[in-house]
């Protein structure tokens, strides 16, 4: 049986970390990534280079991650992460797209490139904490908390997890919309990997 | 001849001004395409290797170093080996740009 040990949600207006609110925007706008990075006190300058989704992404589980007690050096074998959106990299896309629309401006930028893939954030969340177990993000219609749940168990089961990085990370329109959720095989009276939990931490 | 030495100086002063001002203007260029949030200008050693150490630069700075200098300054890379002796430092970088530019 997994339970969700610890997990982050990142909205419009703010970041909630375990059921309690870490960080909040002022005067109603949306939030700010990078304000936030500053906020949480970490030290990782590739943050900088990141979209916005890899952002929010790494951003939620920096905090889950660390508040797990796990570092950064240890190689985690059998840790897995699964992660989840709808609009897959849209927001990156449409940014690669204002480099390349006007003929008369026309300069494809190689770092906005490459981020033009929804598994990035994988990637980069797995390379911050060495984190070397399975990695895949699945593209949605929309947010199933049923769909999560299955495809997550059936991960784990597959490949014998310890721990897995998990949930749904999604950024559009300046708005991030992030549920991570760090499960472990353990029993100590956490909340249990269910459907109806999951989306009790969404809403 | 003192005429010469006073020319020969000023002309120096100029070329050597025309320079610092091309440096600090492809530091502030570099930080901003490279999302290099917290370092500032005086930060970068004209003459620090941009990749490695240094800024410790990577492949996709590169590719996008090879940008700038088609967007700001009309250069294209007709050979990307050259690359490797012009991304050597800032300073480097300078001198081919202001020996190439086309705007």
């Amino acid at each position: 049986m997994m339970e969700i040990k610890a997990y982050s949600r990142i909205t419009a207006d703010k970041m909630v970390v375990n059921g309690s609110t870490v960080y909040s925007s002022s005067d109603g706008e949306n939030i700010n990534l990078t304000d936030l990075y500053r906020h949480l006190g970490i030290d990782y300058p590739k943050f900088f280079k990141m979209d916005n989704l890899c952002k929010a992404g790494f951003l939620g589980a920096e905090t889950i991650i660390r508040d797990a007690g796990m570092d950064t050096v240890t190689p985690k074998k059998d840790c897995d992460i699964v992660l989840f959106n709808s609009t897959s990299s849209l927001d990156d896309d449409i940014a690669y797209n204002n480099t390349i629309e006007d003929d008369a401006n026309y300069f494809p930028s190689p770092s906005v490139f490459v981020y033009t893939l929804a598994n990035i954030v994988t990637g980069e969340i797995a390379i911050r904490n060495k984190i070397m177990g399975e990695s895949s993000f699945y593209v949605l219609k929309e947010f199933s908390s049923s769909i999560i749940y299955s495809v997550v168990k059936e991960t784990a089961q597959e490949t014998s997890a310890n721990a897995v990085l998990c949930g749904w990370a999604d950024f559009l329109n300046n708005t991030p919309d992030v549920l991570l959720m760090l499960l472990q095989r353990t029993d100590d009276g956490k909340i249990q990997f269910t459907a109806e939990n999951i989306n009790k931490l969404y809403r | 001849m003192e005429k010469y030495n006073l020319l020969r100086k000023i002309l120096i002063n100029y070329t050597d001004n025309i320079m610092e001002q091309l440096i600090l203007e492809l530091k502030k260029q570099i930080i901003e395409v490279l999302n290099l949030e917290d370092v500032k200008p005086e930060d970068i050693d004209s003459q620090a290797p941009l990749f490695g150490e240094g800024l410790g630069l990577d492949s996709i700075d590169a590719l996008e170093l090879i940008v700038l200098m088609e967007k700001n300054y009309g250069i294209k890379l007709s050979d990307p080996a050259q690359g490797k002796e012009i991304f050597k430092s800032v300073e480097t970088m300078a001198e081919y740009i202001e020996a190439n530019r086309k705007k």
